[in-house]
C-alpha cells in the first residue's frame, strides 16, 4: 500500500539581494575569504566539533570544500569559485573577494542590473584587452632560459599559505624541488606541441621538510616485509613490465544481485586461484621480470611468481596506474585470461629506497617524463596545506609555459589596473561606450566601484593594520604603518612596492589608497632592465589571474541579474 | 547541514590559552625526575598510572580543534623518534604564553610569527657548537673497557646547573692507553690558529678507508674543512680527559668541539658506549642498562655472524623485542638472546618433549584460522553451498580444515608454527595432541627473524607451505613458570625459542606492580630510542640543559643587539620585504625574542625544580639569572657553558668531589629528536596564533544552545 502525500508548494522570494540575511551571510563569507589571504592572512581551523580531523588552512580549495553553504546566492559563490580552482589552482580567494566587492560595491549605487551588467561587461573587456596587450604595464615576459622568473613565482604561491609553516630556508629548498619537479616533467625532445608528464607528490609526513626531494622515474611505497620477500634484484638493462589493474587477489568479482548457487565439494575460491596460478605461469613464461597490480595480488600467485624469479608488488594504488601505463609503455590488463604480449612494457631500472622510515620500490623508465616529489612536513594539517600548496605551484608553471609571462602580485596588479581603469574612461568614455545607452555619469560611477573593488581586494593583503598608499607614476601597491604622521618624508617610511618592482629611492607622489585621487596615466609598457634588475619579486600565474578576473566579474554579474529564487521543498 | 563559525581571537586569544592549560598539565613530566599521575575516570571509576607525555594526552579528553592538533603534534614526534614529547608539551605552553604576550603588547601578528620563526632557528644554529661527536668505534671498545654498574648507585646528574655526586663509582673507568699512544700528532699554537695537524690527516685517511660505512659525508666534509678555516673560541683548562690542564678548546667552523692542547691532542668525542649511555639515560638507569646489555648481546652476535668484523655493526633496534611479566620482583628483568613469550602452562608436558631437540618451523603472516582470508580478499556474501547427500555435517568444515593443516604439519615434519595473528582454539589443542606447538600474536619482526635465522619463508595459507618454506633448528625451552595472576587464575608459563645466530633480542621487564609495567616498558624504549637515534647520528648534545641555556642566552644577546644595532643582520627574517612590517622589524624584534626566550628560562627552572634541588621555581630561577649574567659579560656563551662543563669536572664549583671526578657522569642530548621537538612546538603555537576563526561543520543551528551560541555566525 503506498501512501500520497500532497506536494509542498514551492517556496518564492523576490529581488533576494535585498534581504537583511542575504547580505549579512555574504559578509560573512567575505569576512572569511578576505581574512585568508596573502602572506599574512589568518588561518581557518575546520572541523566537525565531534573531534574529527582538524584542518588548519587558508586556502579556498581546502575551504570551500568543507564549506557546506545553504543559500542560493552564496551556492552560486562558491561553485564558480571552485570551478574556476580546478581549472587553474591559483586565485581562487582573488575570485571570491573580488566578487564579494563588486556585488557589495554596486548595491550601494542603486543602478538597473542591466546597466550594471553591461557597464561591468565593457570595463572587464577593458581589463583583459590591456592585460593581453603588449603595452600592459604589470606583466612581465618570461624568459624560460633562466630560473629567476620562475622561481619568484613559486616562492610567492609559497609564501602567500602561512599554515604550510616554511622557514625562510625552507621556503628556498621547496621552490627549488618544484622548479626541478617541472623540468623533470618536459620531455627532452619536444616538436611542435609537447605533452607535459607528470610529478606524483609522495607523502612522508613527520620529517623535516628539508627532507623532501625530487626523485626522477616513480615510487611505489611498499611495507617492510613485503620487501623483505623481494629478491634481489638482478642486473639488467631492461626490465619487463606487466601491469594489471583488475584485482588478482582470487575472490570472486561482482556475482550481482541474487545467491549463487553451488554444490557441496566445489570451491569457487579454487577455481578462482588455479585461473590465477595458469595467469602466473603464462606470465612467466613470457618472462615477464615486474608484475604491478592496482590492487591486491593473492599470497599463492605472489609465492609462484617468486619462485620463478619475478617481482610481484602489489596495491601500488590508483593514482599511480595512469603515469606507470605512461612511462613503462603497458597497456593496463583487466582480465584473468590469457594476455596479449602487446600489455607488456618495459623498465630500464629497478631499485627499492629508504626515505625517513618508509621503503619505496622505484621504477626507473626509458624516458623519463615523469617525476616523485618526496614531500615531507611536520604535522599532519601542515603537510596537507603543502601538498596544496605545491600542486598549486607545479600548476602555475604549466599554465605558464602556455602564456609564457606573469603579473605583478603583492596587490601591484590591483592598483595599477584600477588606475589605468580610471584613467580610460575618465579620457576616452566614447570608445567604451559605444551605443549601449548608457550615459557618462553611469559609467563614472560604475568604474568607481569596479575600481574601489579592485583597490579593497588589495587592501585585503594588509592584516595587521597597516595602511595602504598608491604612488601617482606607476600606481602600484605600497604599505605603511599605522598612524604615520600626517607630514611625511614617505621615501623614509617606505622601501619597496608590493611586488619589489620598484623602490621609495624615486619621489612617486603617494597618496592613500582610500583617499580621493586624481586620474592619472599610469606608465605601461614594463622597461626589459627593470625586470631584470630586481631580485626577489613577487608574481602571480597570468593565465589563473586573468580567468580569476572574469570569473569574478561574470558571477557577480550572475548574482546581480538573480530576481527571484524558487525553492522547492518536497 | 549549516556551518558555523566562531572568531577566536577577539582581544583574548582563546586558541593560545587553551595550549597554555593543556601543557601545563605535563609540567611534571619534564626532566630525568618524573611524579606519576593517576587518571581516574569519572563515570566507571577506572583508573590509570601514567608517567609520559604521550599517555597523558591518550588518556586526556581533546575533544577541541587545538587539542586535537595538539595531541597529532605530540603523536608525530614520538612516532617519529619516541622521544622529545615531554619537551614539545612544555615548550608548546610556555611559547604559547609568550606569544600571547606578544599581542598584549601589540605586537603585531606577523611579526610574532616571523621573529619567533627565525630566532628559534637562530638559536638551532647556535647550539651547534655544543654537539658532540661519537666515535665510530664504539663498539669496538666496549668489549673489554667498561661494564655498566648497578642502577643503585645512581643518582640523578643535571648539569651545568645541578649535579648530585653519589660518591660511589657509577663507571670504571680504565684509561685506554691507545690514546697516550696517539700523541703529539696535532701541534697547535696557543693562539689557537691552527698549523699543520698531522692527526687530521690522518683521521681523514681513516675516513677514506670505511667512507660508506661508519662516517656520513657531512662529517667528512667537516674535517676536510676544519683543516683549512681558521677556528675561533678558544677555551680552556679541562680536566676531563687529560690531567695536563693545558687544554684549549677548539670550536672548528662546523662547531664540532674539539679540545687540544700541546701535549694531549685529543678530540673532543664521547667514544664510550657507557659514558654515552649513562648520560642519555635521563634517569632510567636501570632501564639504560637493559639497552646496554642488548646492544652488547647484538654486538656479539653480529660479531659471530661475520667472523671478521668487514661491516661495521649498527644498533638494529627492530630486533629487540620487549615481554613484560607483571608481578616479578624488579630483578627478574633481564636480557636474553632469542624469543621469549607467554604460553599455558597446559603445554609443559609438550614443551619438554620438544626440549633438547632442533625443530622445524612454520611462519604464518595473518590468522590461523579457518575463516581468515588475506587482506584484500572480498567475499561474497551471495554464495550458498548446497549438499545433494545428507552424509556431510554442517559443522564439519573446520574439522576438515584443522584435520588438512593437521596434515601439513605432519607431511613436513612441522613442530612450531608461529602465527603473526590469532590462531584457531581447535587447531592449538589438536596439534597439542599430537606434540605440535602454535604460538599466536607474534611480534612481525620477530617472524622477521626466525625468518632469516631458520631460513623459513613466511606464508598466508597453511596450504601454501613447501619444503622451501619450512625453516629449520629452533630449539624451545621453558624458562620460567609464572606466578599465577589472580585476576585470570591462569597458569601460564614463560618459553624461549632460540635458533643458531638469530639476531633477535628480548628484554624481559617486570614489575611487582602491574599498574607499573607499562611505565617501565615506556622507559626502556625510550632510553633504547635515544640510543639509537644518537649511534645513528653520531653526535650527541652535551646535555642536562646545556643546550637550552645557551638558547637562553643567545636569545638574550640577539634581543640586546637590535636593541643596540637597529636593524642589521635580521634580513630575510620575513618571507615579505616590501611590506611595512620589514621596516618595523626592529621595533618590536626585541620584544619578541625576549619573551621567546622567557619560555627557555621557564623550561629551565621547571627542570630544576622538578629535580628536585630547589624548593622553588623561583630560587632556580635566580640561580639560572645568575649563570645568565655571567655568560653574557664573559662575551661568548658557548665558552662560557663549556667552560662550565669541565669546571665541574675539575672541581672547582664541587670541591668535596674533586677527588671523585672521574665518577660523575656526563649528561648528553640526542640532536635531531631535540631540535625536532622545539620546531613542533613552535610550530604548533603559531599555526594556532594565525587561526583567527574556527569553522565547524554539520552544525546544526538548534544543536548550539543559546548560551553557546554567542560569537557563532551562521551561513
Amino acid at each position: 500500500m503506498s501512501r500520497l502525500e500532497a506536494k509542498k508548494p514551492s517556496f518564492c522570494r523576490s529581488e533576494p539581494l535585498t534581504s537583511e540575511r542575504v547580505r549579512a551571510t555574504l559578509s560573512v563569507l567575505k569576512g572569511i575569504v578576505t581574512s585568508c589571504y596573502g602572506p599574512a592572512g589568518r588561518l581557518k581551523q575546520l572541523h566537525n566539533g565531534l573531534g574529527g580531523s582538524v584542518c588548519t588552512t587558508s586556502q579556498s580549495a581546502a575551504l570551500l570544500a568543507n564549506l557546506p553553504v545553504t543559500h542560493p546566492i552564496l551556492k552560486i559563490l562558491t561553485t564558480s569559485v571552485q570551478n574556476h580552482v580546478s581549472c587553474f589552482s591559483d586565485g581562487g580567494l582573488f575570485t571570491a573577494i573580488l566578487c564579494c566587492n563588486l556585488v557589495e560595491n554596486v548595491q550601494r549605487i542603486g543602478l538597473t542590473p542591466t546597466t550594471v551588467i553591461k557597464l561591468n561587461k565593457q570595463l572587464l573587456n577593458l581589463c583583459t584587452s590591456y592585460l593581453k596587450s603588449e603595452a600592459c604595464g604589470c606583466r612581465i615576459p618570461v624568459n624560460f632560459s633562466s630560473t629567476q622568473i620562475l622561481l619568484c613565482l613559486v616562492r610567492s604561491i609559497l609564501t602567500s599559505k602561512p599554515a604550510c609553516m616554511l622557514t625562510t630556508k625552507e621556503v628556498d629548498h621547496i621552490s627549488t624541488l618544484i622548479l626541478r619537479a617541472f623540468l623533470l616533467i618536459i620531455p627532452e625532445n619536444a616538436q611542435d606541441h609537447i605533452i607535459l608528464g607528470k610529478s606524483i607528490i609522495v607523502p612522508l609526513k613527520h620529517q623535516r621538510v628539508i627532507d623532501s626531494t625530487v626523485l626522477p622515474g616513480i615510487l611505489i611505497e611498499i611495507s617492510e616485509v613485503q620487501l623483505m620477500k623481494i629478491l634481489p634484484i638482478k642486473k639488467s638493462d631492461s626490465f619487463k613490465v606487466a601491469l594489471f589493474c583488475v584485482s588478482l587477489s582470487g575472490d570472486l568479482s561482482d556475482t550481482g544481485e541474487g545467491n549463487v548457487v553451488v554444490s557441496y565439494g566445489v570451491s569457487l575460491e579454487n577455481a578462482v586461484l588455479d585461473q590465477l596460478l595458469n595467469l602466473g605461469r603464462q606470465l612467466a613464461s613470457d618472462h615477464v621480470d615486474l608484475v604491478l597490480c592496482q590492487k591486491v595480488i593473492h599470497p599463492s600467485l605472489k609465492q609462484l611468481l617468486r619462485t620463478h624469479h619475478v617481482i610481484a608488488v602489489d596495491r601500488v594504488g590508483v593514482a599511480v596506474m595512469e603515469p606507470l601505463s605512461k612511462v613503462t609503455g603497458t597497456r593496463p590488463i583487466g582480465s584473468l585470461d590469457s594476455i596479449s604480449p602487446s600489455s607488456y612494457g618495459s623498465v630500464k631500472e629497478l631499485c627499492t629506497a629508504k626515505f625517513g622510515f618508509k621503503h619505496f620500490f622505484h621504477l626507473i623508465p626509458n624516458e623519463t617524463t615523469v617525476c616523485s616529489l618526496l614531500l615531507c612536513n611536520r604535522n599532519d594539517t601542515a603537510w596537507d596545506e603543502l601538498k596544496l600548496t605545491c600542486q598549486t605551484a607545479l600548476h602555475a608553471l604549466q599554465l605558464t609555459i602556455k602564456e609564457p609571462c606573469v603579473l605583478l602580485g603583492g596587490g601591484c596588479t590591483e592598483t595599477h589596473l584600477a588606475a589605468y581603469i580610471r584613467h580610460k574612461t575618465r579620457s576616452e568614455p566614447e570608445g567604451i561606450l559605444r551605443d549601449d545607452g548608457c550615459t557618462q555619469t553611469e559609467l563614472q560611477l560604475i568604474a568607481e566601484a569596479f575600481c574601489s573593488a579592485l583597490e579593497s581586494l588589495a587592501g585585503s593583503l594588509e592584516h595587521d593594520g597597516g595602511e595602504i598608499l598608491t604612488d601617482g607614476k606607476y600606481g602600484h601597491f605600497w604599505s605603511v604603518q599605522a598612524d604615520s604622521p600626517s607630514v611625511v618624508n614617505w621615501p623614509d617610511l617606505l622601501s619597496r612596492c608590493g611586488c619589489g618592482l620598484y623602490s621609495s629611492q624615486e619621489e612617486l607622489s603617494w597618496s592613500f589608497l582610500r583617499s580621493a585621487r586624481l586620474p592619472f596615466v599610469p606608465q605601461t609598457c614594463l622597461p626589459c632592465e627593470a625586470t631584470d634588475s630586481a631580485g626577489n619579486l613577487t608574481l602571480d600565474c597570468f593565465t589563473a589571474k586573468l580567468s580569476g578576473l572574469q570569473v569574478a566579474v561574470e558571477t557577480a554579474n550572475l548574482i546581480l541579474d538573480l530576481s527571484y529564487v524558487i525553492e522547492d521543498k518536497n | 547541514m549549516v556551518m558555523a563559525c566562531r572568531v577566536i581571537n577577539k582581544r583574548r586569544h582563546v586558541g593560545l590559552q587553551q595550549l597554555s592549560s593543556f601543557a601545563e598539565t605535563g609540567r611534571t613530566f619534564l626532566g630525568p625526575v618524573k611524579s606519576s599521575k593517576f587518571i581516574i575516570d569519572e563515570e566507571c571509576r577506572e583508573s590509570v598510572l601514567i608517567s609520559s607525555t604521550v599517555r597523558l594526552l591518550e588518556s586526556l579528553d581533546l575533544t577541541s580543534a587545538v587539542g586535537q592538533l595538539l595531541r597529532e603534534a605530540v603523536q608525530a614526534q614520538s612516532n617519529t623518534y619516541r622521544t622529545g614529547t615531554s619537551t614539545l608539551l612544555f615548550l608548546v605552553g610556555a611559547w604559547s604564553s609568550a606569544a600571547e604576550e606578544c599581542l598584549h603588547l601589540g605586537v603585531p601578528m606577523s611579526l610574532i610569527v616571523s621573529v619567533m620563526s627565525e630566532g628559534l632557528n637562530s638559536c638551532i644554529e647556535e647550539v651547534v657548537s655544543l654537539q658532540v661527536p661519537i666515535q665510530y668505534n664504539v663498539f669496538d671498545r666496549m668489549v673489554n673497557t667498561k661494564t655498566f654498574s648497578g642502577p643503585e648507585t645512581f643518582s640523578v646528574g643535571v648539569y651545568p646547573f645541578l649535579q648530585i655526586p653519589s660518591g660511589t663509582g657509577l663507571i670504571q673507568k680504565e684509561r685506554d692507553l691507545r690514546d697516550v699512544a696517539s700523541q703529539s700528532l696535532a701541534i697547535y699554537s696557543l693562539s689557537g690558529r691552527p698549523v699543520k695537524s698531522p692527526q687530521l690527516v690522518r683521521s681523514q685517511d681513516k675516513v677514506e678507508a670505511d667512507e660508506n660505512t661508519s662516517q656520513t659525508p657531512q662529517t667528512l666534509k667537516n674535517s676536510l674543512l676544519a683543516d683549512t678555516r681558521c677556528r675561533t673560541s678558544v677555551l680552556t683548562h679541562s680536566r676531563h680527559f687529560s690531567r695536563t690542564g693545558n687544554n684549549q678548546w677548539i670550536s672548528k667552523p662546523d662547531g664540532v668541539l674539539e679540545q687540544l692542547s700541546a701535549a694531549t691532542p685529543k678530540t673532543y668525542r664521547c667514544d664510550d658506549l657507557v659514558e654515552l649511555e649513562v648520560g642519555l639515560s635521563h634517569g632510567g638507569l636501570s632501564s639504560m642498562k637493559l639497552v646496554d646489555e642488548a646492544v652488547r648481546l647484538q654486538y656479539q652476535n653480529a660479531g659471530m655472524q661475520q667472523g671478521s668484523c668487514t661491516v661495521p655493526f649498527l644498533f638494529d633496534i627492530s630486533r629487540i623485542f620487549t615481554c613484560c611479566l607483571p608481578g616479578f620482583p624488579e630483578t627478574f628483568s633481564c636480557v636474553c638472546p632469542g624469543y621469549i613469550t607467554v604460553v599455558s602452562i597446559s603445554s609443559t608436558a609438550l614443551i619438554k618433549e620438544l626440549q633438547n631437540q632442533p625443530i622445524r618451523v612454520v611462519l604464518v603472516e595473518g590468522d590461523l584460522t579457518e575463516n581468515y582470508r588475506h587482506l584484500g580478499f572480498n567475499k561474497s556474501a551471495s554464495i550458498k553451498t548446497v549438499s545433494e547427500s545428507l552424509k556431510v555435517q554442517r559443522d564439519g568444515s573446520e574439522e576438515l580444515w584443522t584435520d588438512h593443516v593437521l596434515q601439513v604439519l605432519i607431511k613436513f615434519n612441522v613442530n612450531l608454527v608461529l602465527a603473526q595473528g590469532n590462531v584457531s582454539e581447535r587447531l592449538i589443542e589438536k596439534c597439542t595432541d599430537s606434540k605440535r606447538l602454535v604460538i599466536g600474536s607474534v611480534n612481525g619482526h620477530v617472524m622477521q627473524a626466525f625468518a632469516e635465522a631458520s631460513g623459513a619463508v613466511q606464508v598466508t595459507y597453511i596450504t601454501q607451505v613447501n619444503e622451501n618454506c619450512v625453516g629449520g633448528g629452533v630449539c624451545v625451552t621453558i624458562w620460567r613458570s609464572i606466578p599465577s595472576d589472580a585476576a585470570d587464575e591462569i597458569n601460564r608459563m614463560a618459553i624461549m625459542l632460540r635458533t643458531e645466530g638469530i639476531n633477535l633480542v628480548t628484554v624481559v621487564l617486570t614489575s611487582p606492580v602491574t599498574a607499573q609495567v607499562q611505565t617501565k616498558e615506556d622507559t626502556f624504549w625510550t632510553c633504547a630510542y635515544r640510543l639509537y637515534h644518537a649511534l645513528k647520528e653520531q653526535k650527541v648534545f652535551l646535555g642536562g640543559g646545556a643546550v637550552e641555556f645557551l638558547c637562553l642566552s643567545h636569545l638574550q644577546i640577539l634581543a640586546e643587539q637590535s636593541v643596540n644595532k637597529g636593524n642589521q643582520g635580521c634580513s630575510g627574517w620575513l618571507h615579505n620585504t616590501s611590506s611595512w612590517l620589514a621596516s618595523s622589524v626592529t621595533q618590536y624584534r626585541p620584544t619578541v625574542l625576549k619573551l621567546l626566550a622567557n619560555g627557555w628560562r621557564r623550561y629551565l627552572s621547571t627542570l630544576l625544580y622538578n629535580t628536585a634541588s630547589y624548593s622553588s621555581e623561583f630560587e632556580a630561577g635566580t640561580f639560572i639569572q645568575h649563570h645568565l649574567q655571567n655568560a653574557t659579560d664573559s662575551g661568548s656563551p658557548s665558552s662560557y657553558v663549556l667552560n662550565e662543563y669541565s669546571k665541574l669536572n675539575s672541581g672547582i664549583l664541587n670541591s668535596d668531589i674533586s677527588d671523585k671526578l672521574e665518577q660523575i657522569p656526563r649528561v648528553y642530548d640526542i640532536v635531531t629528536p631535540k631540535i625536532e621537538a622545539w620546531r613542533r612546538a613552535l610550530d604548533l603555537v603559531l599555526l594556532v596564533l594565525q587561526t583567527d576563526s574556527e569553522i565547524i561543520t554539520g552544525l546544526e543551528q538548534t544543536q548550539i544552545n543559546s548560551q553557546e551560541s554567542e560569537g557563532f555566525l551562521f551561513l
